[in-house]
């Protein structure tokens, strides 16, 4: 969801030196939180320090997923600059707690919170089993279906990834010109290779990390996306670059796609992406893998909120969280800039979610009602994948995507990405397992 | 004699004054930085957790660094002789003819060059891609019809060394331009009598006539691009995340300070990086006759 607004962090980045540390609020009577937002979550947290205005003084900063990330060293050597709370990418929450910058929560909200959270919050779990962050959205990748042209070409919803080839196959065949989607990006990692449960990074302890490239759940992936690339209907860009939009997004030709439940309302709907007409598209379960027993999701982005130790106010810090996932002014009420409503993802919290399922469920758009499929994925996040102290997503979006560009073959790519994440991992005192 | 005294002492204290809000800025931004790096490397981090100054063979050994090296190299073995031949042969050809379009031309060196950095790698982001380059019916006479043909990670050295061409190429061409009319017409007009052609007079005498000038350029032109960072650090977290993760010498010292913690590791590259650009700015005071020449012309125009 990030690259949208990738420019602005680019802009941010490039001026990164001479940003000045902002200083610690002073105690007062009135308590004073900053926050920093990227700009999908920028009318929210406006709105919340509008109604806050009264009893707490809510200072607001537009800053790229990830900022804290590069900046946390700098805040700790000359111990001022944190940010109350903080919205990033979910693989942040191992970066934070390693610079010592993700406050423990439980203490800080109700139980009632943490249970309506249960269910979506898993991944901020610590080993010591408390929270270190909240979920504000779940990326969990269902099958995007465009029903019309399944009518048209005579195609029912694969229910298993074999199927998934055949329609791919089929439409390379006889509908050349159609796409199945994507992979650039995290496409590759978020549909296929972590639904598969390829050892991407499955971190088993805070030490210990396994990537294993050769596993069998990674060749079967590679190997179906080998041939649905070499057949010419599955694109090595990434869903939103201009190529695709141009030839398949915008041209309507996308006939299914698997992706995370935020790509209806962020990359297919909306005019300046696929704009795909209403009446169309609807999302279906994800398709199984031959020989398992759930048909797993995988995530892309799903990003938390992490609270600073060093916030004078942490629980009015987390209490801004609360509101962004679970109140109904955020989730479905919040005007965009763009004229849209409301978050375009799938809300953690059970609260949250319950508005927002009765926004997108009447919601005329859908040739039929997506929620079901995103609500039964939700539950099935393979859990293998955890968060990482090494910068995972850039590997995966740089190695991997351009090694996929150059060879067109995604087993060298996932190769690829191997070696460099495992170098990673090595340097900050991983211990890899390859099998 | 005790005039002279005084007049040396007068003389010095101006130097002092001339030079001091230069002297400021040298210590604020060149030589404190330089110190504080110095005392970062021993520091501990993840990366290095016993701390020391192994901080530097720890850099050296970075899975990084060789590629971030070759990557730049690769830059500079294009860029630089492209762009210093470009330029000379350029300036050469505007100095030959003095028309009335000269202004123009003069102009059209420069506009090119005032696209620069971050603005630079948005205009040859537009004019790369195919679908929206204006230039797509020549890139598709090529065989380039998608962007995932052009943005590859092995094809960054050539189109760095297109954009940091264009953007300096231009400003370059008008200082040599402006080198050669320092050339004084006598000599020029002595050596046409003598019976030299147009090129010979470029290559013979004009040439070896702006050679300090042309050394300079030179050294300043490959310590620029040894530090290549803006491009593909923008193309990288903008345009194409990961296209360009650490590819140059610079960006790995961002991205061991900022992305691993590893402050001390980022320094001793950032001094490692130093080292090639001082050796430069050494060759040019002291091995070309840049500043001295000067002083010997004072000194005739003195005497005369």
């Amino acid at each position: 969801m990030k690259k949208k607004y990738s420019l602005i962090a680019a802009a941010a980045v490039a001026v990164m030196a001479g940003t000045t540390v902002m200083a610690m609020p002073a105690q007062a009577a009135k308590p004073k939180i900053t926050i920093w937002v990227d700009a999908p979550r920028l009318p929210g947290a406006k709105l919340y320090a509008q109604i806050m205005k009264k009893t707490v003084d809510v200072k607001v900063e537009l800053k790229a997923q990830g900022e804290l990330v590069q900046k946390v060293s700098l805040f700790n050597r000359v111990k001022k600059g944190w940010p109350d709370v903080v919205f990033g990418p979910p693989n942040d929450v191992s970066v934070l707690r390693d610079a010592a910058n993700a406050r423990a929560l439980n203490d800080l909200a109700p139980a009632s919170f943490w249970k309506d959270m249960e269910a979506g919050n898993q991944w901020c779990k610590g080993e010591d089993g408390k929270y270190y962050c909240v979920k504000n959205d779940l990326a969990q990748t269902v099958l995007w279906v465009n029903t019309k042209l399944m009518k048209d070409f005579g195609y029912t919803v694969p229910k298993t990834m074999a199927d998934f080839e055949k329609i791919g196959l089929d439409i390379a065949k006889n509908h050349p010109g159609y796409s199945v989607g994507a992979l650039g990006a995290q496409g590759a990692y978020s549909s296929f290779l972590w639904p598969s449960q390829c050892p991407v990074n499955q971190a088993t302890s805070a030490t210990a990390v396994k990537i294993a490239p050769k596993s069998p759940k990674c060749t079967r992936a590679t190997t179906l996306l080998n041939n649905l690339i070499n057949a010419g209907v599955m694109s090595t860009s990434a869903p939103w670059d201009a190529d695709f939009i141009k030839d398949f997004g915008a041209a309507n030709k996308v006939v299914m796609t698997i992706g995370p439940s935020w790509f209806g309302e962020f990359v297919i709907r909306p005019a300046g992406s696929w704009n795909v007409p209403a009446g169309q598209i609807t999302a279906a379960p994800m398709p199984m893998w031959a020989g398992e027993k759930i048909n797993y999701s995988g995530e892309w982005g799903g990003g938390i909120y992490t609270v600073s130790p060093h916030s004078k106010f942490p629980k009015e810090a987390l209490a801004f969280a609360i509101f962004m996932v679970s109140d109904k002014r955020n989730v479905v009420d919040v005007a965009n800039p763009d004229g849209s409503k409301g978050a375009p993802t799938f809300p953690a919290s059970q609260k949250g979610n319950a508005f927002w399922k009765a926004k997108v469920s009447s919601d005329k758009y859908y040739a039929a009602d997506p929620y079901p499929a995103m609500l039964e994925q939700s539950k099935k996040i393979f859990s293998g994948e955890k968060p990482v102290s090494y910068d995972t997503n850039s590997a995966m979006e740089g190695v991997f995507s351009n090694e996929l560009k150059k060879s067109k073959n995604a087993q060298t790519a996932l190769e690829a990405f191997a070696t460099y994440a495992t170098n990673l991992a090595k340097q900050l005192g991983y211990k890899v397992a390859t099998s | 004699m005790a005039k002279l005294k005084q007049a040396k002492r007068k003389n010095n204290f101006a130097m002092w004054v001339m030079f001091s809000p230069y002297l400021f800025l040298l210590i604020a931004f060149g030589l404190i930085p330089v110190i504080m790096a110095i005392l970062e490397v021993p520091h501990e981090s993840r990366v290095n957790p016993d701390g020391g100054w192994d901080a530097f063979k720890i850099v050296l050994q970075d899975f990084r660094f060789l590629p971030a090296v070759g990557h730049v190299l690769g830059f500079m073995a294009i860029f630089v002789p492209t762009t210093i031949i470009f330029v000379i042969a350029m300036s050469l050809m505007l100095d030959l003819n003095p028309s009335k379009w000269k202004k123009w031309l003069r102009m059209s060196y420069i506009v090119p060059a005032s696209i620069s950095g971050a603005v630079a790698v948005l205009v040859w982001y537009a004019i790369l891609q195919p679908t929206i380059s204006p230039i797509r019916e020549p890139l598709s006479w090529v065989g380039i019809t998608t962007s995932d043909q052009i943005w590859q990670t092995k094809n960054l050295v050539y189109i760095f060394a297109i954009m940091a061409f264009f953007a300096i190429a231009g400003n370059w061409i008008l200082i040599q331009f402006g080198s050669l009319q320092s050339i004084s017409g006598e000599v020029i007009e002595a050596a046409r009598v003598d019976g030299c052609s147009a090129l010979q007079i470029a290559l013979r005498i004009k040439l070896p006539l702006i050679k300090k000038y042309i050394v300079y350029m030179g050294v300043l032109i490959f310590a620029g691009g040894l530090q290549i960072f803006v491009e593909p650090e923008l193309l990288n977290k903008g345009i194409y995340l990961g296209i360009a993760e650490s590819w140059s010498l610079d960006q790995l010292a961002f991205e061991l300070a900022f992305t691993t913690g590893d402050f001390g590791g980022a320094s001793a590259l950032s001094l490692m990086l130093l080292v090639p650009s001082l050796l430069g700015a050494l060759v040019v005071i002291f091995k070309t006759d840049m500043f001295e020449e000067a002083e010997v012309n004072r000194n005739k125009k003195a005497e005369a």
